[in-house]
C-alpha cells in the first residue's frame, strides 16, 4: 500500500510541476491565459534618470550618452521643430522607441486574449501588443510600428519563496523578518515585445533620428518593492543600422496607481516635454 | 542493502519522473550571471549641484549642498571604494561575475561581483541577516533569491555613502534592493534605495551591461597618503547653509529652475512639468556646455 502511494506522489511531482513550465514554454492558450506577470493598471512614470533629457526639452544639438554613428549628429543637427509642424509630423516624439521615456501615465488592458494595449496620456498614443507572432504582410509602417509580444520566464513554484530554484532552498526558519517580507511578491517572468514597421521618428525630444530601419525590443519586469509600492521597469533596446553605431539601452520606471487621476491627454507637441 | 538495491532497480518505472522533475526544476531559474560584462552608460552624468530626479528630502538636500568636492582627497576618503549602487553605475563599471560553489553539494554559495570601484558578495545560501549592530561596511551585506529569472539582492549594513559622484547622501540605515536580469547578451540591474533618513521616497536607477568575454576587469589601484599630503592637515572641506556658491551653475547652465534641481520627491511626476513653468529661473550665461555627444 505505502508504495503505491510513494508511487501516485512520485507521479504527482513530476506532471504537475511539469505541466506547468510546458504550458508556458509551448505556448499554448493565448497571451492573456499564459501571462505571467499582471501588467494591467494605471501606471505613472517616475523620472528619478536622464531627468534634465526628459523633463525639459533638451537644447538642440545635446546628444550625451547616446551612440549615434556621423549620419545619425548630421541628422540631429539638421532638426527644425518647425519644419515637423508643418508637414504634421509632431508625433515624431512620440514613437515606440521613445514614447516609454516621455514623462505620463500609462494606462495597460487587455484589448482581447491576444492583444495587450498600452495607452499613453502624453501624446494620446496607442501602442497594440501582439501575441500572435510575425507581422502580416501588409502592415503599414506607423509611429508605433507593429508588435510582437511573448512572456519569458516561469511561474515560480509556490508563492513562498517565490521562484527559487529548487536547489538553492533556504530554510524559512533561517530567513530574516526582511527577507521573508520580500518573499511575498509577484514578479514570475517579463513582457518581451519586439517592434518592427516604425515610422522614422526622434529618440530625444530635440531631434536625435532613429530610421525607419530601427528596431526595438523591450522587456517589461513588474515588480514590489520593499515598501510595498508596485513598479514597472521597461528596458529598451534599440538598434538602428542607419543612425546608431550600437544598440541604445536604457530603462523606463513606473509607478503602479490606484486610478485614473491625473490622467491628462495632450496632443504631440513640439516645443513640451509631454 | 543487496535486497534494497534490487528492490529499487526492479521499481526503476517509478523513480524515473522524480529524476526528470528534478532535472526541470535545476532549469528554472538557472540563468547565468557569470562572466565579463562592459557597461553601457546611457544614464545619467551628474554635475554639482545636479540632484534632478532624486526625491531628496529637506535633510538630503542639505546635506549634499554642504559637500565639497575636494572632500575625496582627505586621507580617510582616498582609497574609500563606493558602495555597489553608486560603484556599479559610474565609470569605470565594467563588472566581473563568478559563483561560488559549495564542493559537496554544488549548491550555489555565492555570487561575487567585482567591479574597479566595487566588489560585492551575494549570499545564496539563505545564512541569516547579521545583527543590526553588526559592523557596516562599503558594500553592506547582500543576500539574493532568485523570482523566476529575476536575482532579487537585498542589501543592508551598509556604510555612510553617497547616491551619486556630486556628494548626494545615502545613509546607512538605507537598504537597497537591486534587480538582476540577463536579456540575452545584455545584463540589466534595477537598483531600488529606501532611505529613511536622507529620501522622501525611494529612488529608482538602472543600469545595462553587454557580454564582453574577453574583458580584464584591473583591480583597484590605490596609494594611502599621509594626512597633510594633499589637503592642509586638520581641514576638512565643506560648504556651510546656503554658501555654496556652485550650487546654481547646473540650473543656470540649463535652464532648469533651481529649486527643480535640488531634487525631491515632487520633482520625479509628470505634473511637476507645469509646475516648473510657474518657477523662477535664472539667467542663462552660455550654450557651450550643451555641445555635448555620447
Amino acid at each position: 500500500m505505502n508504495g503505491i502511494l510513494i508511487r501516485i506522489f512520485a507521479f504527482a511531482l513530476f506532471v504537475l510541476p511539469t505541466a506547468d513550465v510546458l504550458s508556458q514554454s509551448a505556448g499554448t492558450g493565448s497571451g492573456r491565459a499564459t501571462a505571467l506577470n499582471e501588467l494591467t493598471g494605471y501606471w505613472v512614470s517616475v523620472v528619478n534618470e536622464d531627468w534634465r533629457l526628459r523633463m525639459i526639452v533638451p537644447d538642440p544639438r545635446d546628444y550625451l550618452t547616446l551612440p549615434l554613428n556621423l549620419q545619425g549628429s548630421k541628422a540631429a543637427d539638421a532638426w527644425d521643430p518647425a519644419k515637423d509642424v508643418a508637414a504634421g509630423e509632431q508625433c515624431k516624439s512620440y514613437g515606440a522607441p521613445a514614447i516609454m521615456r516621455v514623462p505620463g501615465r500609462l494606462h495597460i488592458y487587455w484589448q482581447d486574449d491576444n492583444t495587450l494595449r498600452i495607452d499613453t496620456d502624453s501624446g494620446t498614443q496607442t501602442r497594440l501588443l501582439h501575441f500572435e507572432g510575425a507581422p502580416p504582410p501588409t502592415t503599414t509602417r506607423g509611429w508605433q510600428g507593429y508588435s510582437s509580444a511573448s512572456w519569458v520566464g516561469q511561474k515560480p513554484l509556490s508563492t513562498a519563496g517565490a521562484g527559487r530554484p529548487p536547489s538553492q532552498g533556504t530554510l524559512p526558519g533561517r530567513q530574516s523578518a526582511l527577507d521573508r517580507r520580500q518573499d511575498v511578491d509577484t514578479g514570475q517572468g517579463q513582457l518581451r515585445v519586439f517592434t518592427t514597421r516604425l515610422r522614422a521618428g526622434y529618440l530625444r525630444k530635440n531631434g536625435v533620428p532613429y530610421s525607419a530601419e530601427a528596431t526595438l525590443e523591450e522587456y517589461f519586469d513588474r515588480f514590489t518593492a520593499p515598501n510595498g509600492d508596485t513598479w514597472l521597469n521597461v528596458t529598451i533596446i534599440v538598434t538602428d543600422p542607419q543612425y546608431l553605431v550600437e544598440p541604445y539601452i536604457t530603462n523606463a520606471h513606473f509607478k503602479k496607481i490606484p486610478d485614473r487621476a491625473g490622467w491628462d491627454p495632450t496632443p504631440c507637441r513640439v516645443d513640451q516635454p509631454r | 542493502m543487496r535486497v534494497r538495491k534490487a528492490a529499487c532497480a526492479r521499481n526503476a518505472w517509478w523513480c524515473l519522473p522524480i529524476l526528470v522533475t528534478l532535472q526541470c526544476g535545476s532549469a528554472w531559474a538557472q540563468v547565468d550571471l557569470t562572466g565579463e560584462w562592459a557597461p553601457r552608460k546611457y544614464n545619467d552624468h551628474r554635475d554639482i549641484g545636479d540632484y534632478t530626479g532624486i526625491p531628496l528630502n529637506e535633510a538630503g538636500k542639505l546635506r549634499a549642498a554642504s559637500w565639497e568636492p575636494n572632500q575625496v582627497d582627505l586621507p580617510e576618503n582616498i582609497c574609500r571604494r563606493h558602495p555597489p549602487e553608486l560603484g556599479f553605475r559610474v565609470g569605470p563599471s565594467d563588472l566581473s561575475i563568478d559563483k561560488e560553489l559549495d564542493k559537496t553539494t554544488r549548491q550555489i554559495i555565492a555570487y561575487h561581483i567585482h567591479s574597479y570601484f566595487s566588489e560585492e558578495t551575494i549570499w545564496m545560501d539563505g545564512r541569516p541577516r547579521p545583527s543590526e549592530y553588526a559592523l557596516h561596511k562599503q558594500a553592506g551585506f547582500s543576500t539574493g533569491r532568485w523570482e523566476g529569472n529575476t536575482l532579487v539582492v537585498t542589501t543592508t549594513h551598509l556604510k555612510e555613502g553617497y547616491l551619486t559622484r556630486a556628494g548626494v547622501p545615502r545613509s546607512s540605515k538605507a537598504t537597497v534592493t537591486k534587480r538582476i536580469n540577463r536579456y540575452g547578451d545584455f545584463l540589466t540591474m534595477v537598483f531600488i534605495v529606501e532611505d529613511p533618513v536622507y529620501l522622501e521616497e525611494p529612488y529608482v536607477g538602472s543600469e545595462t551591461w553587454v557580454n564582453a568575454p574577453d574583458q580584464v576587469v584591473s583591480p583597484f589601484a590605490c596609494e594611502p597618503v599621509a594626512e597633510g599630503a594633499i589637503l592642509p592637515a586638520g581641514k576638512v572641506p565643506s560648504y556651510l547653509p546656503e554658501k555654496n556658491d556652485a550650487i546654481d551653475e547646473f540650473a543656470t547652465e540649463f535652464g532648469i529652475p533651481p529649486d527643480a534641481a535640488k531634487g525631491g520627491a515632487e520633482t520625479t511626476y509628470p505634473e511637476y512639468i507645469e509646475k516648473m513653468k510657474t518657477m523662477k529661473k535664472l539667467l542663462r550665461t552660455t550654450k557651450s556646455h550643451y555641445q555635448r555627444q555620447g
